[in-house]
C-alpha cells in the first residue's frame, strides 16, 4: 500500500543516491524511456552497485524494465532479480509478458503499465495473473496510441481512469494513476489527482520529486475522514449491531470496513 | 580503441579506457585534493576484482561517490569486453 510511486531515471546517479530523501512512498527507477539504449548497460550496473551498497526499506523499490519485445528486457531482470526490491514495472503490459517476466523473476511483485486500448481491455486478466498487485495507467502511450490528444482537463481519460478503478478494486489490488506531466503546475497536479482519487485510485505515479507532498496528502485520508472513521467505529463497539444510525446516517457493514480501511492507512502513514 | 562510461554531470564521472602494456590511471577531478587518493583507491580495487593487471584508465570526476566510480568503470571494462 503506496500512494505516491516517484520514477527516477535509472542511470543519473545524482537522483538514484538521493531517493530516499524524496519523501515518497515508493520509488521506480526505470530503465525504460529515460535511459537511452546505448547506456542500458550503463544503468543497470549502476543499480547493482548502488542497492549492494545502500540497501533501501524493503517493499519501496520498483524497478521499471523494458518491454518484453526490447532486446534487453531479460538482461534488465537477471541483472536485478537478486537485488532487495520490492519488484518491477512492466511496461506494455499483457498476459504474455506477464508470464515472461515470472518465468525469470523469482516470484517479486509486478505492476503492469497499462498504456494501450489492447490492455485495457485485457485489464481483467491481466489484474488476476500470477504476482500482480497493482495497474498503473500510462496516459502517454495510451493517448497516442488512440490518437488522441491528452488534455489537462483529461475527459479522454474518464474511461480508462474508471475502467482501470474498477479492475482494481474487484480484485484487491493498488490503482496508480498515470503521472501528471507538467511538474510546475500544483494547482493541475492536485485537481488531477483528486480527479484519479475520486474514481476510485489508491495512488498516483510521478515524475518529479517536488509532486510528492501534493500525492501523499490527496492519497491519504483526511483529518476529517479520520475522526469520522473512529466515531463510526466506536459507535460499532458499543451497539454490537450490524447496522445503526450515526448522525442520522444509516451505518451498515461495507460502511464499517470502509473505516477500518480508513484507519489502516492512516496508522500507516502515521496521522 | 577507447571505451567509455558515465558522463560529466554533477555526481558522476566520466571513465575512459584503453588497452595498454602498463596499469596507468589518470585522476581529473573537482575534488582531487580531498578524494584523490579514495578515488584511486576504488579504481584500483576494481580493476584487482575484473583481475586487469594492464590498462590505461582516465577518470574525469565530477563529485562521484565510490559505487559510481566503480559502475562506470565496471560498464567500460564491460564493453570493452564485448568488442575484443
Amino acid at each position: 500500500m503506496s500512494r505516491s510511486y516517484l520514477f527516477i531515471p535509472g542511470n543519473t546517479p545524482n537522483m538514484v543516491q538521493n531517493l530516499d530523501i524524496f519523501e515518497s512512498d515508493a520509488v521506480i527507477i526505470d530503465f525504460e524511456d529515460s535511459v537511452m539504449s546505448y547506456d542500458k548497460d550503463a544503468a543497470r550496473i549502476l543499480i547493482q552497485n548502488f542497492l549492494q551498497k545502500f540497501p533501501l526499506q524493503e517493499g519501496t523499490i520498483y524497478i521499471r524494465i523494458n518491454d518484453v519485445e526490447n532486446s534487453h528486457f531479460e538482461a534488465d531482470i537477471l541483472a536485478t532479480r537478486d537485488l532487495k526490491i520490492a519488484g518491477y514495472v512492466l511496461p506494455k503490459a499483457s498476459v504474455e509478458a506477464i508470464d515472461k517476466l515470472n518465468q525469470l523473476s523469482s516470484g517479486l511483485s509486478i505492476i503492469p503499465i497499462i498504456e494501450s486500448p489492447i490492455a485495457l481491455l485485457e485489464s481483467k486478466q491481466i489484474a488476476t495473473s500470477k504476482n500482480v498487485i497493482g495497474l498503473l495507467f500510462g496516459a502517454e502511450d495510451y493517448t497516442k496510441e488512440m490518437g488522441i490528444e491528452r488534455t489537462l482537463e483529461a475527459k479522454e481519460l474518464l474511461y480508462p481512469r474508471s475502467h482501470i478503478a474498477v479492475v482494481c478494486r474487484a480484485y484487491n489490488i493498488e490503482a496508480i494513476d498515470t503521472p501528471y506531466t507538467a511538474k510546475d503546475d500544483d494547482a493541475g497536479l492536485q485537481q488531477d489527482a483528486m480527479n484519479a482519487k475520486a474514481l476510485g485510485f489508491t495512488a498516483k505515479a510521478l515524475i518529479h520529486p517536488n509532486q510528492v507532498d501534493t500525492i501523499n496528502r490527496i492519497f491519504a485520508p483526511s483529518p476529517e475522514e479520520i475522526l469520522q472513521a473512529k466515531r463510526i467505529l466506536k459507535k460499532s463497539e458499543e451497539l454490537q449491531k450490524g447496522a445503526f444510525s450515526l448522525d442520522g446516517k444509516m451505518i451498515d457493514l461495507p460502511i464499517i470496513e470502509k473505516a477500518k480501511k480508513v484507519l489502516e492507512k492512516a496508522q500507516k502513514y502515521g496521522l | 580503441m577507447k571505451f567509455t562510461a558515465g558522463s560529466l554531470e554533477s555526481s558522476d564521472c566520466l571513465i575512459t579506457i584503453a588497452p595498454s602494456e602498463d596499469l596507468v590511471i589518470n585522476i581529473e577531478s573537482v575534488v582531487f585534493e580531498q578524494f584523490g587518493d579514495d578515488i584511486l583507491r576504488v579504481i584500483s580495487e576494481t580493476l584487482k576484482l575484473h583481475k586487469i593487471t594492464k590498462l590505461n584508465v582516465l577518470c574525469q570526476d565530477k563529485g562521484a561517490l565510490d559505487y559510481t566510480i566503480k559502475s562506470r568503470l565496471e560498464t567500460a571494462i564491460k564493453r570493452m569486453g564485448e568488442q575484443s
